[in-house]
This record gives C-alpha cells, sequence and structure tokens, in this order.
C-alpha cells in the first residue's frame, strides 16, 4: 500500500490530512466540527389548539463562492399543502389516487406565511420579498419558494444577516408534516434558504410530490415552545428547559452543528427513553480488526464513538422498545464500521405519531420509524424503517446530495446499505403480510425474503420507465421514481460490488463517503471515486445502466450434446489415394474401439448458445462468464464480451454436457431474467413439481371456494 | 333432535355415501387441472429447464417479479381466463348441488354416478332459480346491512386517539360480516334441503319454509353451522402444520405434499357434504 496524502473537504473550507498506512483512495480523518457559513437561530411556539406555528428566525449566510449575490431564495414547504394550485399537489393529481394519498379536507390546509423579513440593521425587506417558481411553468401559483432581493449584493466572503417572523398553519397529515389530535410531527416547518452555486446561482426547487430535500450545512439553536407537558423530540442536543409556569408552556432549547435541517415533534402522551450506544459493548476486537484489514486502515480510524440514544414512543407500543434500539444499535454499528463512525453525539428516534403521516422519514440526528401494535418478531418491518431512516443519517445527512435532482444517490445508496445490514444482523425477514391488522406469519407460514430479492423485483420492472438518475418530479410515475431510486438503484450497487469484489467495493464506499462528509456530491464524484479506487475505468456501467433505461438480460438459448463421429463421410484424398467414407465404414470403425480405430474413443460435441436478449450491453473489462458442467463431473468455464447480440461456444469432450450457465457467481443481479441464466439437460425438477402441485392446489381451492357460493 | 345429534347423523351419512366425494373431487380436479393448465405450462417452460427451479419456492419472489415482467401483458387474460372458469365452475357447482343434496337425502338410495347425475339434472333449474335469490341476500347482508354497520363504526375510527380503536372496529366489522355471511349461506342451505325433502317445485316457497323453520329454532341451526365451520378451521390449522413442517423437497416430501393438498381439498368438499347432511337430518326432525 501506497502512502498517500488525502484530502478531507468540509463545507466552505477545505483541510488536508496526512495518512500514512492508508490504502489507495482512502479517506480516513473525521472531519472536525466545522464552521459551515450558514447559522440559525429559531424561537418557535406551538399553538397546540389552534395548530399554528409562530415563529422568529435569525439566518446568518456568508457568501462562499466568488460570485456577489444578489438575492436568497427561501424554500417555504408548507405552502406545497396550501392549496390545488402548488406544484406539489398538481403533481399529486396527476397520480392514481392509490399513490398519491389523500388531500387535505377543507380547513385542514397548511401554509407558511413570511410576516416580516429584515437586515439585522433594520432595513425592511418585505417590499424586495416575493415567490418565484424556478422550476418553470407548470405550477405558476406555487408558493414553495420565496425571493428576497438584498439591498447591495453580498460580496464574496461577506455575511448577510437576515431577522424573519413567520406564522404557520399546521397541516393535518399531508406527508411528512401534520398533526393529528394533540400530537405533532413538525418538519420543512422554517423559512430555508437553497443552496448557492458558483456560478449557477441558488438550487432551490419548489417541493414537489416525488421529491425531497436539499439545504447547506449549518449550525442551529432553536427554542422550542410547547403546551406544559409535551413530551418534545428534537433533532440535536437539549440544553436548556425552561417552563413559564404563568403561560403555560415549557420552551426547550436545542443546538447542532453541521446539520442541513431540523426538525421536532411534540406529543403529550408519549414515552421518552434514553439509552447509550456504548461502542465497546458493541463491536469486538475481531470485528475492529476484520473491518479495518479490509478497509486497509489503522484500526484506530475504524474504532466507533459512543452515542446517546434517544427513543420518542407511543404508549401503546411500549413493548416494542427494546426492538426499536436493538435495530438502532445494529444501525449504528454497521454503518459506522463500513462507512465511518456517527459524528454527532445524539440520535434521535420517533415512533411517528399516529395519523400524523409522518413515518419512515430522516432528518439530520432525528428520524422516524413506524410500526404497529400487532407486530410479528419475523418481519423486520419495524427494524427495515428504523436502520432505512437512520442510515439516512449517513446518505443524506452527512453525504449530502441533492435530493431533489439526484435522489438515488441517497435513497439508493441508503436503501442498498439497509438491505446489507438487515443481512447481516437479522438474516432474511417473512414478507410484511397482513390481514385485519395481524400479521399473517402468524396463522400461515409466509416466506422470508431478503430486501435484495424485493428490490430487484422493482428494478426489472421499472428499467424501461426512467434512468434512475431522473430528476425526482420528472419521473414517468411516482412508482417509477420510488422503484427506481430506492430499489433500482440499489440492485445496481448491489451488481457493482459483485462486479468489483467485496474490498474494492467496501473501500469504494468508505472512500466516498468520508470524502464527500458535509458536502454535496453528485454522480460524478462517485463516478470518480469508483475508478480511482477500483483502478480502472468503469464508466460504461454508469452510462449503460444508470443513466439508461436498456433492460439487462443475457441468457443460455441452447445448450445440446452430439456425437462426434470416427470420421466423417464422404469423399477424401489422402497420399495420392481417394477414399470414400461411408456411414457403414464410419461405424464399423467406431465398432472396433479406439485401439484399434486409431480415434480416441466416443466423442461429445457440447454446443452452448448464449444470447443478449436485452438490449444492455456489459463494457470495459467485464465479461459474461459461461459455466459447463459435464456428466463426469467436470466442468469448463469460458467468457465472453458480450458485444454481440450472441455467441456459440463448442466443447469436445469425451462425454455430454449436463448443464450450462452463465454468471454462475450470481454478479448480474440486475439481469432480468435468471430462469435463463442456466439450462439442464434435465427437465424435471422437484421444486418445480412442487410449484406446480401448489398452483393446481391453489385453483382446486379457489373453485371450491367459488362453488360454496352456488 | 339437538346439535350434536344432527352433526353425529351427518357424519353417518357421508360415511355411507363416499362415492358422492368422489365424484365431487374429480369433478373438481379435473376442472382445476383444465383451469390451471396455461399457468403450469408457464412454470413448466421458465423453470423446467434451468437451476432456479432447483431453488423456487412458493412465492418466489425472485422468480414471481421474473413471471411479471414477462408474462404481465398476459396477466389480464390469464386472471379473465381464471375468472371465468370460476364462473363456469359455479354454474356446474349449481348442477352438482342437485346430486350433492339428492343423494345426502336419500339416506338408503345409491350414490351411484347415474344417480347422482340424475338429481343433479332434476333440481338444476330449481336451483339456479335459488341462486339467483340467494344474490338478493347476499346484497342486502353484504351491501346494505354492512354499510350501516360501517357507518355505525365510522366516526368511532375516526376519532380513535390510538390504532387499537380501529383495528378492534375494523376486525369487529369483518366478524359481523362472517356470522352475518354464515346466517344466509346457512339460509341458502335449508332453501335447498327443503326443496329436496318437502319435493318443492316452487323455489320461493321453499325458502319460505327453510325461513320459518329457521325462525322457531335459528340458535340451534346455527350452531350447527358454525360448528362444523369451527372444524373446517381446524382442520385447515392442522393441515397448514403438517404441511408446514415438511422439510426440503425431496421425491418423497414432494409426494408428501401433493397428497397432503389432495387430502385437504377431500376434507373441504367432505365438509360441504356434513353441511348439508347435518342441516338435512336436522331439518327433517322438525317438521316446519
Amino acid at each position: 500500500m501506497k502512502n498517500r496524502i488525502l484530502s478531507v473537504c468540509l463545507i466552505f473550507g477545505a483541510a488536508l490530512a496526512f495518512l500514512p498506512s492508508a490504502a489507495p483512495g482512502q479517506e480516513t480523518a473525521l472531519p472536525a466540527a466545522g464552521n459551515p457559513g450558514l447559522r440559525y437561530e429559531i424561537w418557535v411556539e406551538l399553538d397546540a389548539a389552534g395548530k399554528m406555528l409562530a415563529g422568529k428566525e435569525e439566518i446568518i449566510w456568508t457568501n462562499p463562492t466568488r460570485d456577489a449575490v444578489p438575492d436568497m431564495l427561501l424554500h417555504l414547504y408548507w405552502n406545497a399543502f396550501k392549496n390545488e394550485a402548488s406544484a406539489y399537489m398538481r403533481e399529486a393529481a396527476a397520480e392514481s389516487r392509490s399513490v398519491r394519498g389523500p388531500a387535505p379536507d377543507d380547513g385542514e390546509w397548511g401554509w407558511i406565511d413570511v410576516s416580516d423579513i429584515r437586515l439585522a440593521d433594520g432595513t425592511d425587506l418585505k417590499p424586495a420579498f416575493g415567490f418565484v417558481t424556478p422550476d418553470g411553468p407548470d405550477a405558476p401559483d406555487d408558493q414553495t419558494v420565496g425571493r428576497v432581493l438584498f439591498p447591495a449584493p453580498v460580496q464574496p466572503g461577506e455575511s448577510v444577516h437576515l431577522r424573519i417572523e413567520f406564522k404557520s398553519k399546521i397541516p393535518r397529515t399531508v406527508a411528512r408534516s401534520g398533526y393529528y389530535k394533540n400530537s405533532f410531527f413538525i418538519g420543512q416547518w422554517f423559512p430555508k434558504p437553497g443552496v448557492y452555486e458558483e456560478g449557477k446561482g441558488w438550487n432551490c426547487h419548489a417541493y414537489h410530490l416525488n421529491s425531497e430535500f436539499f439545504a447547506d450545512f449549518a449550525d442551529f439553536v432553536v427554542h422550542i415552545t410547547v403546551p406544559r407537558g409535551f413530551v418534545i423530540g428534537s433533532s440535536g442536543k437539549s440544553v436548556e428547559t425552561r417552563t413559564d409556569e404563568s403561560a403555560g408552556t415549557t420552551t426547550t432549547t436545542f443546538r447542532q452543528s453541521m446539520v442541513h435541517d431540523f426538525a421536532w415533534m411534540a406529543d403529550p402522551r408519549y414515552l421518552k427513553i434514553e439509552r447509550d450506544f456504548i461502542a465497546a459493548k458493541e463491536v469486538t476486537a475481531r470485528e475492529y480488526e476484520d473491518i479495518a484489514e479490509l478497509l486497509g486502515l489503522p484500526i484506530e480510524e475504524v474504532r466507533l464513538p459512543d452515542v446517546k440514544m434517544t427513543l420518542l414512543i407511543a404508549p401503546e407500543h411500549k413493548g416494542q422498545i427494546d426492538r426499536h434500539f436493538k435495530a438502532l444499535r445494529a444501525a449504528l454499528k454497521y454503518y459506522g464500521l463500513w462507512y465511518g463512525p456517527y459524528p454527532y453525539e445524539t440520535v434521535t428516534m420517533v415512533d411517528p405519531p399516529f395519523r400524523t403521516a409522518s413515518g419512515g422519514m430522516e432528518y439530520p440526528t432525528l428520524f422516524t420509524a413506524g410500526t404497529q401494535v400487532l407486530a410479528s418478531k419475523n418481519q423486520l418491518s419495524p427494524e427495515m424503517v428504523i436502520i432505512h431512516e437512520f442510515g439516512h443519517g449517513y446518505w443524506y445527512g452527512l453525504v449530502a446530495n441533492n435530493e431533489f435532482e439526484a435522489a438515488w444517490l441517497d435513497e439508493g445508496f441508503n436503501t442498498y446499505s439497509t438491505t446489507r445490514v438487515l443481512a447481516v444482523a437479522y438474516g432474511p425477514g417473512a414478507l410484511p403480510l397482513f390481514f385485519k391488522g395481524f400479521p399473517l406469519d402468524w396463522f400461515l407460514r409466509v416466506p422470508k425474503i431478503f430486501d435484495f430479492e424485493t428490490n430487484r423485483i422493482a428494478a426489472i420492472n421499472t428499467v424501461r420507465f426512467d434512468p434512475v438518475t431522473a430528476w425526482s418530479w420528472q419521473f414517468y410515475h411516482r412508482m417509477s421514481y420510488s422503484m427506481n431510486v430506492y430499489m433500482r438503484a440499489a440492485t445496481l450497487l448491489s451488481t457493482l460490488e459483485g462486479l468489483l469484489g467485496e474490498p474494492a467495493w467496501s473501500r469504494i464506499m468508505r472512500t466516498y463517503h468520508m470524502r464527500y462528509r458535509f458536502r454535496h456530491p453528485a454522480k460524478s464524484d462517485f463516478v470518480a471515486v469508483v475508478n480511482e479506487v477500483a483502478g480502472k475505468d468503469m464508466t460504461w456501467f454508469f452510462d449503460e445502466l444508470v443513466d439508461g433505461t436498456r433492460p439487462f438480460d443475457y441468457g443460455v438459448d441452447g445448450l445440446a450434446s452430439v456425437k462426434v463421429p470416427a470420421r466423417l463421410r464422404g469423399v477424401f484424398d489422402a497420399n495420392g489415394t481417394r477414399e470414400e467414407w461411408t456411414e457403414e465404414k464410419i461405424e464399423k470403425l467406431e465398432a472396433a474401439g479406439p485401439s484399434e480405430s486409431g480415434t480416441p474413443g466416443t466423442m461429445y460435441r457440447t454446443t452452448v448458445k448464449i444470447r443478449r436478449y436485452g438490449d444492455a450491453r456489459i463494457g470495459g473489462d467485464a465479461r459474461i462468464e459461461v459455466l459447463v458442467r459435464f456428466k463426469d463431473g467436470t466442468t469448463e468455464t469460458r467468457t465472453w464480451d458480450g458485444q454481440g447480440r450472441w455467441t456459440r461456444l463448442e466443447f469436445i469432450k469425451p462425454v455430454e454436457a449436463e448443464s450450462a450457465q452463465i454468471d454462475p457467481r450470481g454478479v448480474w443481479l440486475i439481469d432480468e431474467n435468471l430462469a435463463n441464466n442456466s439450462r439442464g439437460t434435465d427437465g424435471v425438477r422437484r421444486n418445480v413439481v412442487k410449484l406446480m402441485t401448489q398452483l393446481l392446489f391453489s385453483v382446486q381451492f379457489v373453485l371450491h371456494f367459488f362453488g360454496s357460493w352456488s | 333432535m339437538g346439535v350434536i345429534k344432527a352433526i353425529v347423523n351427518g357424519l353417518g351419512i357421508t360415511a355411507r355415501k363416499p362415492k358422492v366425494l368422489v365424484i365431487l373431487y374429480v369433478i373438481n380436479l379435473v376442472f382445476a387441472a383444465a383451469v390451471a393448465f396455461p399457468f403450469l405450462a408457464i412454470v413448466q417452460s421458465e423453470l423446467g429447464h434451468s437451476f432456479l427451479g432447483s431453488s423456487v419456492r412458493p412465492l418466489d419472489l425472485m422468480w414471481l417479479g421474473e413471471a411479471a415482467l414477462k408474462h404481465g401483458d398476459a396477466l389480464p387474460a390469464l386472471i379473465g381466463g381464471l375468472a371465468v372458469g370460476g364462473l363456469l365452475y359455479l354454474a356446474l357447482h349449481i348442477f352438482l348441488n342437485g346430486g350433492l343434496v339428492g343423494r345426502l337425502l336419500d339416506r338408503e338410495g345409491p350414490a351411484t354416478l347415474a344417480a347422482f347425475a340424475g338429481d343433479s339434472g332434476r333440481y338444476f333449474w330449481r336451483y339456479v332459480r335459488l341462486f339467483l335469490m340467494s344474490l338478493v341476500f347476499y346484497v342486502l347482508a353484504l351491501g346494505v346491512f354492512m354499510e350501516l354497520v360501517s357507518g355505525l363504526f365510522r366516526p368511532l375510527a375516526d376519532g380513535a386517539l390510538t390504532e387499537w380503536l380501529p383495528l378492534i372496529l375494523s376486525n369487529l366489522h369483518f366478524l359481523v360480516a362472517l356470522l352475518l355471511l354464515s346466517i344466509v349461506h346457512m339460509i341458502v342451505d335449508y332453501a335447498r334441503i327443503a326443496v329436496v325433502a318437502d319435493e318443492e317445485r316452487r323455489v320461493l316457497k321453499a325458502l319460505r319454509h327453510a325461513l320459518t323453520f329457521l325462525r322457531k329454532r335459528f340458535f340451534r341451526a346455527w350452531s350447527i353451522y358454525l360448528l362444523i365451520a369451527a372444524g373446517t378451521v381446524a382442520g385447515t390449522v392442522i393441515f397448514s402444520i403438517v404441511l408446514g413442517r415438511l422439510g426440503a423437497p425431496a421425491v418423497a416430501v414432494v409426494a408428501a405434499a401433493l397428497v397432503g393438498m389432495q387430502i385437504y381439498v377431500l376434507f373441504r368438499i367432505w365438509i360441504r357434504m356434513l353441511f348439508v347432511a347435518a342441516q338435512a337430518e336436522f331439518y327433517r326432525s322438525h317438521p316446519y
């Protein structure tokens, strides 16, 4: 291993780290607490009865670019729930009812009003404030992005200090935010600047149905006032709590550095439980050694820190407290070991309040899980959500790609990572099937599956709709969005892992994560890391399979073994004479046996035809591996570059072939037809007979059921 | 006659008429094989020569996902075929009901195919009319009554503080629907029996016989129905447990699964016979 100088770039700055024993391409140093160019201090009060928020916000933004910036674009996400003219609601209306979810009922709309906006010196900017639609004319009345014009451009390195007052009506259960009775989940709730990109301006998209978020890393101080008796959970660390007896309120102050969002919840019924993730108890010395060796890092670089874990859970889910913490510990352990130590002191896990539509969502240092009162231990339902949403702390929270423009970089990476953690920590889980709220596996034998299986099904069924890399709201439909950016992307990453092998892949993921912690990488950054660490150009993979919409399917089209005659028939000239070899003569020759005839004995020509059924092609040095097994137990392996539509492979052996199989190591998980990857000469398989038996039985049963109503 | 005695007598009758069971089973098997053939052909063509066929499981998502992709376009036709098959079977079953009820009510009579077919033909049109009338009952029960129950439950569920109440109400709703269905089913069963037992040509009158009969001894009749239904559930649970414990698909295991599934189909058909026999015994012991 070579010594290298590696860089770890932090937001708005860069630091160099000299790492004496790192593998090529490895980033090893933990980023220090940064000094982001953005600071928030927010005071917000919950009016639980009126379902309103009243807030004041101070934003200090330092221009990190070489541009003179004349304005600021602010996300006002809750205006997506203000009326049916918002981009969100228009896009929802275009979807089928089953996927778009219910629209707010009358009187239940949500919104955010910027009632005052001025500079710290008191200059009123309200007259220079208005709504803009940066995503084009499709939703001209959308009010989810506001623009404020500064009296003078903010010069490079200069700061602007804004004071904003806002009032918000909390929506009733729309998406990710809302209330139900006295339960509140508050996300995407404050005016939040977009991300300024040098030479391009503000990256600040409208709130779309099929998109999540993008913001800059910042230091937050948030003072949350709620009616006394409410249990509160929030991003960041609680540093102070004050009770105002006369007002009947409690104010809690939370602080957190280097995060790009801030969410909280309040509910008077909730239980709050705190436990510690103690790394020394969770990770053995052997595990540290193994991962350090795999990653080519010193053990000290892979050691995990302790973390304070907080769970806010509904009383009716009290019996699942241990289950929640176990899943969170597994996530902290494996994400930490594989990608890098969790850099914050706290993580808060929220059991989503009933009917607030807030489950399964990530925010920095806080995430929402999701379970039900009747939960089977075999169904890894809360575990999957917990691991996934915590994992977003890594893929979105720390490596903060633009979720509007490249959602697959967090959803796909995180779905892939969730699948791995679940497999390692739990193994396969029963299909999450319910009947009337009861897990079906309580009554029936429900198959257990790994998540990669479901990921693959989605992948092969959505490839034709869109590339994984489409912008979130530009997918064909919501299903294409979610199945592509989550599951197809995860399947592609699994495929890439198989292609590159575990050591290289582990280092790629670690390097990418650590290099782009506290930054906003794009696809090209990941491709560059893959090429660098793998030591070869894998760009073709991304061009063909990630950016492409062409199905991938290589298969065995034919397998045949035929006896090779001892001589060919016909008239042959040899040694000045002409002789005709007839069928009879050849048969006699063969009957004489190899020693008499001088031939090598009975030989068989095995022909294997391999086809590229799909339009997608492999590239680079990748090859389609073909394994042919013969009846004497011997095998032969050949490869094909897979560029043409088909190839024919021939083998001359003294035995017939038993089977031919492409991709015997199961690398190409993205292949949409695994059934045609192999072909045997035997036509009856016990599992197939069993499956057919079950099919017949099912039909018998259905018919009997039909008949019983006559 | 008491509830238990009716069931015991019913058991005796079904034991004396195994040919009825065989006739119904063979028809079910042949019909099912015809309906399932396209599905079986797909499975064999896809997996018969593939290694995937050696590892495929029931509800195997890896393969089902592929099959959905490959045969997605044909899915409406396949489901349509299944639905048409189901409807045809329904019509066939109306025909078979005549034989079933006729032979079971004829205690000492033969259960030959000819006798079975004779009864099927004799009662067919009466049972068709009865079936059409039963639809009115089903619509009233599931459409009107259950909608009323839903209307009663909805405000409670909408105002729930936790998920417990909607869960309980949803299950309560389902239970009410099941009980209601059992009552309708039972009424139609007794009407069918009345057609044969009373040699009643007018179906409406047979239905009135059944209703009059049930009005006087509803809970005993319902107990017979529910006890046999409970037996069905118990049998299904045992079947599930036994089949669930079969191991890897060795030849013997596949054969055992095949036999086990067919035994279960036989069991369900026999249960259908028991419903008719026990209820017929009960009906005939209390002339309306």
